[in-house]
């Protein structure tokens, strides 16, 4: 049985003339942690803040645990938050901060204690106990925010893109400790980000939004491989898919600058069918350089020039212009090109995505 | 590093600075010095440099000090007008920082249009209103009270606009942790934004205190009752008495005017940031 469930949800700003979340439907399982990724504006932090109750609801129903949440006040929905800016209280020490909400709540000193020795030492801020905020650094800040959140021992986390303030390496770390926390406290979460490898690495579902629309629910690797339309397609996964408009006549693939490749019966009977123009789609991992596949797949050797390169220690991105868009093969370390050299490549077939031109719905 | 041309042009603005700030004090300075000395010994020194300089540490130093202190009910003055401080500053920081608060955060009609009105209040004089408030206050039959002193004073649009620009600036997300933390907005307001907005609270119990301490005209309609007089009303009695020693004058005006200097020198930041922020100065 679902433990989030919002059905049908809408909200549209008074004035706006159109609505930033349109007919969100979501079931979400008591312990499951969700991500809500999306390009900024989509709708995803007018949605978890929704659920919070600090947005009016404009249609559709939320349950919380069975309970029909739309005109409950957000300290008695059973939720804690996280905030992108902390929120933390700047006048009081960590300690305070933490405690503050279990006074409200009329929690025994004895209890309060007890948590709060529990949420420093977990969170590894016992020596910054009695510092204010203004004296800790973004990471620490974070975490008084987590520690805020975790000891009312609430039903529900929210995370506002809890991260987004951080350093790239700070990011990583404190990544690992909130899916730490999850997986310790078992509550559920959901969680807002931009940053589609937060939500890939974190997350047991995905929700992806574009303009206040869901566009895909799914598990990280379903999302990856699977694909719903061009959009999800394109967000998740860096680098992004490389995307062509071609023409499909029988099994030939013609490419708009001409170039033509043969694609397998496997995956042409995937299509049911359908031909002329469409969009391709394929991940710079499944374009293939080395020589075992380019052996293997001799007759629809493709060739470019380098036109950039991005080395990453582990792999490299090479950078290159074919079939009139943009491309970018990923490689690994030892495939070493450089700057103007041609390339050969080949387009695995089997991994290829194809996309109805119009609605950029993912056919394959 | 600074040039020796910079040093030198420091230098003479500092000498520059210090001669023109001997001309604002050299009022100061002639009444603190005379404020210790007959009536004859400030006739002797008034044309000489003698006036600048107190007299000589005696038995009879402090007499104009003690006359006033003992004969007359100055200084009882001074301790209601820093009692009514006190309930003004109090009252005016609960009742101006929340009407600054509910302008600054909560959404309601024409909420706009209150700032607008609350600025345009700013510029009128309190003179053109002492009237009505007066004749409300005598019509409650709260004459000759503390509490009809004190009533009309409290919600001050300076205060307000005040408050409300600092307050516009907290950020919204403390208030919804707040809620979380079950909070509620009385508390909120007492227990996040004051200690938050200590410099705004500061600045309007400055203001607030220059205000009491120098108002004349309001507690001279208010007040009949010697007992409830203000310092300025007792400034006023004193130095028109005849009996009263041309000493004993500068002295009392020394007693009076001591608070707003140490005033001014511990908060001088508070009001500055005050003019700054609003642009005007009240008080």
């Amino acid at each position: 049985m679902s433990f989030i469930e919002l059905k049908h949800i809408d909200k549209q700003y008074a004035g706006a003339d159109r609505k930033s979340v349109t007919d969100f439907n979501l079931e979400i399982k008591q312990g499951e942690f969700i991500a809500f990724v999306g390009p900024s504006g989509c709708g995803k932090s007018t949605t978890l803040r929704m659920i919070a109750g600090f947005e009016d609801i404009t249609g559709g129903e939320l349950f919380i645990d069975g309970k029909k949440m739309n005109e409950t006040a957000p300290r008695d929905r059973g939720i804690a938050m996280v905030f992108q800016n902390y929120a933390l209280y700047p006048h009081m020490t960590v300690e305070k901060n933490i405690s503050y909400g279990l006074k409200n709540m009329k929690v025994s000193s004895g209890e309060i204690k007890k948590k709060v020795d529990w949420a420093v030492n977990i969170l590894g801020l016992e020596e910054y106990r009695y510092r204010k905020p203004k004296n800790l650094s973004g990471g620490q800040r974070q975490r008084v925010a987590l520690g805020r959140a975790i000891v009312k021992n609430q039903k529900v986390f929210l995370m506002d893109e809890p991260l987004s303030n951080l350093d790239a390496k700070l990011r990583v770390s404190m990544r690992n400790e909130i899916s730490k926390l999850h997986r310790e406290l078992g509550s559920t979460t959901i969680y807002v980000t931009h940053d589609q490898v937060e939500a890939m690495t974190m997350a047991d579902r995905i929700v992806i939004m574009k303009d206040g629309v869901i566009q895909q629910v799914g598990k990280p690797m379903e999302l990856y491989e699977h694909p719903a339309n061009k959009f999800v397609a394109g967000f998740i996964g860096s680098p992004q898919m490389n995307f062509y408009d071609i023409t499909l006549s029988g099994d030939t693939v013609t490419f708009r600058t001409g170039e033509k490749i043969t694609v397998p019966e496997s995956v042409i009977s995937k299509l049911n069918g359908r031909q002329g123009e469409m969009i391709l789609g394929i991940r710079g991992e499944d374009i293939k350089l080395d020589e075992q596949n380019l052996s293997v797949y001799g007759n629809e050797k493709q060739q470019a020039v380098v036109e950039n390169t991005e080395v990453m220690g582990n792999e490299n991105n090479l950078y290159f212009t074919f079939g009139g868009s943009p491309s970018v093969a990923r490689v690994s370390k030892y495939e070493i090109s450089k700057i103007g050299d041609r390339i050969e490549f080949i387009l695995m077939p089997s991994r290829m995505h194809f996309f109805d031109k119009e609605t950029e719905a993912c056919y394959v | 590093m600074r040039t020796r041309k910079q040093k030198t042009a420091n230098i003479i603005l500092a000498a520059v600075l210090f001669i023109l700030s001997l001309f604002f004090l050299f009022p100061v300075i002639w009444m603190l010095a005379n404020s210790f000395k007959t009536d004859a010994a400030i006739t002797a020194d008034m044309n000489t440099v003698k006036a600048f300089v107190p007299p000589a540490l005696n038995g009879s130093f402090l007499n104009n000090y003690i006359t006033i202190i003992t004969d007359t009910s100055f200084l009882r003055y001074m301790v209601n007008t820093l009692f009514y401080a006190a309930i003004m500053i109090l009252a005016g920081i609960v009742v101006n920082g929340l009407a600054g608060y509910a302008l600054a955060k909560i959404n309601f009609p024409f909420r706009e249009r209150w700032v607008m009105i609350i600025m345009l209040l700013m510029v009128v004089p309190t003179e053109t209103i002492i009237t009505i408030n007066f004749l409300f206050v005598a019509k409650m039959g709260l004459l000759n009270t503390v509490f009809g002193y004190v009533l009309p004073m409290i919600v001050n649009p300076f205060n307000i606009f005040l408050f409300r620009q600092v307050f516009v600036s907290l950020p919204d997300d403390v208030w919804e942790a707040a809620q979380l933390d079950h909070c509620s907005p009385f508390k909120y307001f007492f227990t996040m934004v004051l200690p938050m907005s200590k410099t705004v609270v500061a600045t309007v119990s400055v203001f607030t205190f220059l205000n009491v301490w120098n108002d004349y005209l309001w507690p001279s309609l208010v007040f009949t009752s010697s007992d409830l007089l203000t310092a300025q009303i007792g400034l006023n009695s004193i130095t028109s008495n005849d009996n009263t020693t041309m000493g004993q004058t500068l002295a009392v005006i020394t007693m009076i005017t001591i608070p707003v200097i140490i005033i001014y020198a511990l908060f001088s930041k508070q009001i500055v940031e005050g003019v700054v922020s609003t642009g005007s100065k009240e008080g």
